[in-house]
C-alpha cells in the first residue's frame, strides 16, 4: 500500500508543525516517513494513516527533528560564506584585480591627506546609508520571491537578509566616529591598514548586496537539485 | 541488541562505505540497509542519519540529486571523488581502531 497525495500533504504538514520551515528538508523528511509508513503497512495493513505517522515520527527520538534542522542550516552557512569567498577571490585576480588596486589607491590617497578625517566620516555615512536602501530593497525583492513561490529556501533567506544584518553592526559603530581622534590618520601603518580594511570591506558589502543577490537564482539551483522542479 | 554508545562516531564511515559499495541511496535506504546486513544488530536512528548526511554534503563528500518517485520527490545521495578519497582514509583508520581495541581485549602476555 502506498501513501496517497493527500497523505503527503498531510505529510508536508506535519513537518512544518514540527518546526521544519525550509521545504528541502520538509522534502526529505517526508519522503523518509511515508517510506516508513508504508513499511509499516506492509507488516501491519490495519494500522490507520495518523497512527503510523506518529510511529514513524517517534523514530527521531525526542528531539524529534530539531538535530537534521540545526545541521542543515550550519550547512547552508557554511554553503554561503563558500559563495561569498568565490566571488570575493576573483576581486584579486585578473582582471578585477586591477579594479581592486585602483580602489585601494583611491582610499590611501583620500587617507593621507589632511581632509583624512572628513573622508573617513563621509566614507563611512555614504556605506551605512547605501547599506540601509540595499537592506529594504532586497528585503523587498524577498517578500516579492516568496509570495510567487509558496517554498521556502534557507539558502534564499542567507542571500537577501544576510548582508542587511551587517549593516546594524556598522550603524552601532557610528558613535565612534565623534571620538575619531585627528592625530590618528599621521600614521602611515594607521593609513595603509585602514585603506586594505576600507578596501576589503568595501568588496565584502558589494559581493553580499548586489552580487550574491543577482546571482540567487543560479546558486539556489546549484544548491537545491529539486528547485527547478 | 548492540549497544549504540559503542557505534558512536562511526556513523560517518558506515554512510560513506554504503555509497562507496552501491551507486546513490536515499536516507530510508541507507537504514533500511544497514539494518539489513546487520541482522537488526544495529539500527541507524533517524534523528542521527539526516544531520550526518547533510553535513558530509556540506564538506563536499557527498552530493545529491533529486527524482520524483511516486508521488513525491526523494533526495539521493552519492560519493564525490573527495567523498571516495575519504571513504579509503576512514576505513584505514577504523581497521587500525580495531586492531588496537583487539590488543587491548586480546593482550598476549609473554613470560620472556
Amino acid at each position: 500500500m502506498k501513501v496517497n497525495k493527500e497523505q503527503i500533504d498531510d505529510l508536508y504538514t506535519f513537518t512544518i508543525k514540527h518546526f521544519v520551515e525550509y521545504y528541502d528538508l520538509q522534502t526529505e523528511l517526508v519522503d523518509h516517513l511515508a517510506n516508513d509508513v508504508e513499511s509499516i503497512w506492509e507488516k501491519h495493513p490495519n494500522v490507520p494513516y495518523k497512527d503510523a505517522r506518529d510511529k514513524a515520527f517517534k523514530k527521531f527520538g525526542v528531539f524529534g527533528f530539531m538535530n537534521a534542522i540545526e545541521q542543515r542550516q550550519k550547512a547552508m552557512h557554511k554553503r554561503y560564506l563558500k559563495f561569498l569567498w568565490t566571488e570575493l577571490k576573483q576581486w584579486f585576480t585578473l582582471p578585477k584585480v586591477l579594479s581592486t588596486i585602483l580602489l585601494f589607491l583611491i582610499f590611501h590617497t583620500a587617507f593621507s591627506t589632511s581632509l583624512a578625517n572628513y573622508f573617513f566620516i563621509a566614507f563611512y555615512s555614504i556605506m551605512v546609508v547605501l547599506v540601509l536602501i540595499k537592506s529594504v530593497q532586497l528585503k523587498r525583492q524577498f517578500n516579492t520571491r516568496k509570495k510567487a513561490s509558496h517554498k521556502k529556501w534557507f539558502l534564499e533567506e542567507i542571500i537577501f537578509k544576510q548582508a542587511g544584518s551587517s549593516s546594524i553592526g556598522l550603524i552601532a559603530q557610528l558613535h565612534l566616529l565623534v571620538n575619531f581622534s585627528n592625530n590618528v590618520f599621521e600614521n602611515y601603518y594607521f593609513v595603509l591598514g585602514f585603506s586594505v580594511f576600507s578596501t576589503l570591506l568595501s568588496l565584502w558589502l558589494f559581493v553580499s548586496f548586489q552580487v550574491l543577490p543577482n546571482k540567487a537564482e543560479q546558486l539556489l539551483k546549484t544548491t537545491y537539485p529539486e528547485f527547478s522542479l | 541488541m548492540a549497544n549504540n554508545k559503542l557505534y558512536k562516531g562511526s556513523l560517518t564511515t558506515i554512510i560513506l562505505k554504503l555509497l562507496n559499495e552501491g551507486d546513490k541511496m536515499y536516507g530510508y535506504e541507507i537504514t533500511q540497509k544497514v539494518k539489513s546486513i546487520t541482522k537488526g544488530e544495529l539500527k541507524i536512528t533517524e534523528g542521527a542519519l539526516y544531520p550526518a548526511l547533510h553535513k558530509l554534503e556540506a564538506e563536499g563528500l557527498l552530493e545529491v540529486e533529486v527524482e520524483k518517485v511516486d508521488n513525491r520527490l526523494r533526495k539521493y545521495y552519492k560519493l564525490t571523488e573527495k567523498g571516495a578519497k575519504e571513504t579509503q582514509s576512514k576505513l584505514e583508520e577504523l581497521q587500525d581502531y580495531i586492531k588496537t581495541m583487539q590488543l587491548l581485549v586480546n593482550p598476549k602476555f609473554s613470560l620472556d
